[in-house]
């Protein structure tokens, strides 16, 4: 077989079907087109297909909104996040060139496509502008459309420069987050801190707590959490890390050697806290959008690999004193909390084994947005996995057609190449496990599953536990706190016997 | 997954059908005809097509009210039953003219039409084909096969590739009707042209296919059920029909069928029939109430995946009146009606002589034995299907799925998809839902799917897969049709 060509982004654009628009002017209902180089010939034509397909589709009343369109070479995802906002994103499928009878029939693969992904990523997409702009249509109504237009043209030719198609996969659906199991007294310690922030500083209403890339603690609502977690393992920790590489975090305060060390500094607001006079970048976001939305200076600190996020008031005026007074209160603390929480880490938790033939597998629990993988190697959506990539694609099409085996089910299923794929679904939870033991027989594999799910899924059940637990404590944090402590203490010690903190 | 079976149950060196992937490309036609016929054979003109037609089913007319208007277009869209049916099919010229709908009357929707076309065209200027739109759970799925424009708007749940394949049937069964050569000539003389005027009555017959091809395995499979007979029946059946035909001049398919099951099939040498062609054999027997009234009928047949560019002239009548199987003699003759006509007397003779009428009718009126009374308890149902000779069989369908067969057709159609995908075909699929679990196995030389009870252990799935397997093994003779006679 020849080489197979990389899945490429064709169009993306964002229009408003209810924009009246005369006979020679449909220009105007578009927001944002990409690529630019395209004319305005070609832009309203691409607006005009999709109003049509609307238009046609919607005289049949489906029981869901307008998700795609599949065409022999190409596939175009919709979305419409507000009412009468579109947002539209064409692919260009994969090809293979093949010859037959010395002539090159180009094959274009359908199948490696996923609706259920590329969808997301245009979900995706909408959720971090609005993270940084509020709504398109409270941008309309508070300022105007021309506004609307350039915040959109400044974010998006930025965003879809960061978009990484061809390694997109099954986690993109989930955009799930990593949760960080820990023990009670490293967890009570983080709770403790965090409290203790709160009510030193009431301007800091929510608090967020991320040890590496794993979240151990936020505040705020799990829709919320979700785009946060995103645009910071994604984006800015990544970034950031390259400047610590570069000598960035060293100890504050050699100088004295009986004070604790100090190596916490901020991301986001004053980088240097001795020489700034001004707070510098601290961006503004909107949180709570489909309720309530209010607007919070987004402060972003980090001790070793402690990263913690506050969410401050938008109304307040921030000063340089303001983040000294942070500083001092938390950098010592939070440096011990993280070196403890590492050499927790280190004792505790063992990283998945690295043979080839070992079960890879992906979890996913749609109540508290947890994942975890030991398919993908890393966070960081490199495309980096341990198994074969047809495996990844038979677990997302067992994924987008979960739907068809209600709330619960388990389909097993035998490739060509003898590998194995297990998906299993129940109560919102997924879990699927790709075995590369050839030569294994049916009987084999429930065997072997039998041992993981035993193996796991308990401990990952209790491990949901816990982390329904934090999220109700998100939501009303003052006196959810000791209920959840005593809830999982109980846990702990009489269902368990320890199992919950063997290693992952 | 050992057994111990060293030939699959229903496997033969040769069969009469041309053995095929279900999803493989549609427009691969061979043209056979011409080597068939003779140098002499005349085409017949349009009036005569019509009059043929005529014969075939003078009982439907299509009344169509060719004023419409716009209003009229709307009552359409607000009608709450039109919208809820789960399976709408238009057809409609590359030029957006209406030929078809499966409910309601084509011309109070053609503003629909327009779109449709609309769409397709769109798509095409940019060097590109629409294949299917989703919206929530309903899927527009688009065959454009010029000259003609095939739309399924579908609530089922079918993927796209079965839908266009549904679509790819109604292609054929107007390309059988008109056949393709015609069609193809027609719209290249009149863009605009009215095809409705040609296919008068053709209406019912797709209305059928559709009905047909949702409800049966076969279409899924691209294969066809044999009605179990012992070999030794079957093959004076068939020898019944060779001696009878022998003489008469280039007779290329004899076919026999009951109840949507196939008795047998003698073929020409070197000739094969597509199992596609068949199904559309099948539906024209299944739809068309006058070959029961009239005693012999002669109909011109275009068998596209045989030949798309002419036509073969099918003898169809049922055997007798005390024996409901249908025969059907395919010839290139177009005036060989006659001499079918003593040749089928002689084989009802024969048949009569051999007692097979009387076997055929007792294999029609005894009930398929279910699995639980066979022995196989925890097995629901289960289709088994013989590559090697595109036949497959299932027991009668018996609880929980007697009264909702649709369930296990759609269980049988997700499977077969899932088994099949173009790109990531599997050779196993082991699925459990809260209802049911199925087992589906692709091997070289059959295909099974085994519906059974949700709870099964695997061991014991596998176990009772081997014995179903042995169980048909023992039987093979009587379930398939093993040898491919020839005239």
């Amino acid at each position: 077989m020849t080489t197979k060509s990389e899945i490429e982004l064709k169009s993306f654009f964002i229009f408003n079907s209810s924009y009246d628009s005369k006979e020679g002017e449909e220009y105007n209902k578009v927001l944002y087109y990409y690529p630019s180089t395209d004319d305005i010939n070609t832009q309203v034509n691409n607006v005009g297909l999709v109003e049509a397909i609307i238009k046609f589709t919607g005289n049949f009343k489906p029981s869901g909104p307008l998700n795609s369109l599949h065409t022999q070479k190409k596939r175009q995802l919709y979305y419409e996040p507000e009412p009468n906002y579109w947002m539209v994103i064409t692919i260009n499928l994969p090809y293979i060139n093949k010859t037959k009878n010395d002539s090159t029939v180009v094959e274009y693969i359908e199948e490696d496509v996923h609706d259920t992904v590329y969808r997301a990523i245009l979900k995706q997409a909408y959720c971090m502008y609005r993270l940084f702009s509020g709504t398109y249509s409270s941008t309309e109504q508070q300022h105007s459309i021309t506004t609307l237009r350039s915040k959109l043209e400044h974010f998006f030719s930025a965003y879809l420069k960061t978009l990484n198609l061809t390694n997109c996969d099954i986690l993109n659906v989930f955009a799930g987050i990593h949760f960080l199991p820990l023990d009670k007294q490293n967890f009570l310690n983080v709770q403790c801190f965090i409290n203790a922030l709160e009510c030193n500083y009431p301007i800091i209403e929510y608090v967020s707590f991320l040890f590496n890339d794993s979240l151990i603690w936020s505040g705020i609502e799990p829709d919320d959490t979700q785009i946060i977690y995103q645009y910071l393992i994604g984006t800015l920790l990544p970034a950031n890390i390259e400047t610590e590489l570069q000598g960035g975090s060293i100890p504050r305060n050699p100088s004295s050697p009986f004070a604790s060390l100090h190596y916490g500094r901020f991301i986001t607001g004053p980088l240097n806290l001795k020489t700034t006079n001004t707070i510098g970048k601290v961006p503004k976001i909107f949180l709570n959008n489909e309720a309530n939305p209010a607007v919070y200076y987004f402060i972003v600190y980090r001790a070793l690999n402690a990263t913690i996020c506050l969410f401050v008031n938008g109304d307040v005026d921030l000063t340089v004193d303001l983040f000294k007074e942070l500083d001092e209160f938390m950098g010592s603390r939070l440096s011990s909390i993280a070196s403890d929480i590492a050499e927790y880490c280190t004792r505790n938790i063992i990283p998945p084994s690295n043979s080839d033939t070992s079960p890879r597998f992906i979890y996913f629990n749609k109540l508290n947005l947890a994942y975890k993988s030991t398919v993908h190697l890393d966070n960081r959506q490199s495309g980096n996995v341990a198994c074969n990539k047809e495996l990844v694609q038979i677990m997302a099409d067992m994924n987008s057609r979960k739907d068809l085996l209600s709330y619960a089910g388990e389909t097993i299923v035998k490739t060509m190449n003898d590998y194995w794929v297990v998906g299993k679904v129940s109560n919102l939870r997924e879990f699927y496990v790709a075995l590369q033991h050839k030569n294994a027989s049916l009987i084999d594999i429930s065997g072997l599953l039998g041992k993981v799910f035993g193996d796991s899924l308990i401990m990952w059940e209790v491990y949901d536990l816990l982390a329904v637990l934090e999220c109700a404590n998100g939501i009303r944090p003052q006196n959810c706190i000791n209920v959840a402590q005593d809830e999982v203490k109980k846990i702990c010690d009489t269902e368990l016997k320890g199992i919950f903190f063997h290693p992952m | 997954m050992a057994t111990n079976i060293e030939i699959e149950p229903g496997a033969a060196l040769e069969s009469a059908l041309v053995t095929t992937e279900s999803y493989e490309n549609f427009q691969e036609m061979s043209s056979s005809l011409e080597e068939i016929k003779n140098s002499n054979f005349i085409p017949s003109t349009t009036d005569e097509y019509l009059d043929n037609c005529n014969n075939l089913d003078n009982d439907i007319h299509l009344n169509c009210s060719i004023t419409s208007t716009n209003s009229k277009d709307e009552e359409y869209l607000q009608d709450e039953e039109w919208l809820s049916k789960s399976k709408h099919v238009f057809v409609l010229s590359s030029a957006g003219k209406p030929i078809y709908s499966r409910y309601g009357n084509e011309d109070r929707f053609a503003s629909y039409f327009g779109i449709m076309q609309a769409l397709v065209s769109f798509v095409q200027a940019d060097d590109d084909s629409i294949r299917s739109i989703h919206a929530g759970d309903t899927k527009f799925v688009f065959l454009f096969k010029e000259p003609l424009i095939l739309v399924a708007v579908s609530k089922t749940e079918e993927c796209t590739l079965q839908l266009t394949a549904q679509l790819n049937y109604v292609f054929n069964q107007i390309a059988s009707t008109l056949t393709l050569s015609r069609l193809v000539k027609i719209y290249e003389q009149r863009r605009n042209y009215d095809l409705r005027r040609l296919l008068t009555g053709v209406d019912r017959f797709i209305d059928n296919l559709l009905d047909f091809s949702e409800n049966e395995p076969a279409f899924t499979l691209s294969a066809v059920q044999c009605l179990p007979l012992t070999s030794s029946i079957r093959d004076a059946i068939s020898a019944a029909i060779i001696q009878s035909c022998s003489k008469i001049k280039n007779v290329v398919f004899g076919i026999l069928l009951a109840k949507n099951q196939l008795i047998t099939l003698v073929r020409m040498k070197k000739y094969y029939i597509h199992p596609h062609d068949l199904h559309l054999i099948f539906n024209l027997v299944q739809a068309s109430e006058s070959f029961k009234t009239v005693e012999s009928c002669w109909a011109p047949i275009c068998l596209p995946r045989f030949d798309s560019s002419g036509f073969l002239y099918g003898h169809v009548s049922y055997l007798a009146e005390d024996c409901q199987a249908c025969l059907i003699l395919l010839t290139v003759e177009g005036d060989a009606f006659s001499s079918l006509s003593e040749a089928k007397q002689r084989i009802v003779e024969r048949l009569r002589r051999g007692s097979c009428l009387e076997a055929i009718n007792e294999s029609l009126a005894s009930r398929e034995e279910s699995c639980m009374e066979v022995g196989f308890p925890e097995l629901r149902h289960y289709i088994y299907k013989s590559k090697s000779t595109a036949q497959f069989y299932q027991p009668h369908i018996s609880a929980p799925y007697s009264i909702n067969s649709r369930r296990l057709v759609n269980i049988y159609k997700q499977a077969h998809y899932k088994l099949h995908c173009p790109t990531r075909p599997l050779k196993l699929l082991f699925e459990r839902t809260p209802q049911d679990a199925i087992l589906a196995w692709d091997t070289r030389g059959f295909e099974l799917y085994a519906v059974l009870e949700p709870l099964i252990e695997t061991s014991s799935a596998i176990s009772t897969v081997g014995r179903l397997l042995n169980w048909i093994k023992k039987r093979e003779d009587k379930l398939f049709h093993l040898n491919a006679p020839t005239f």
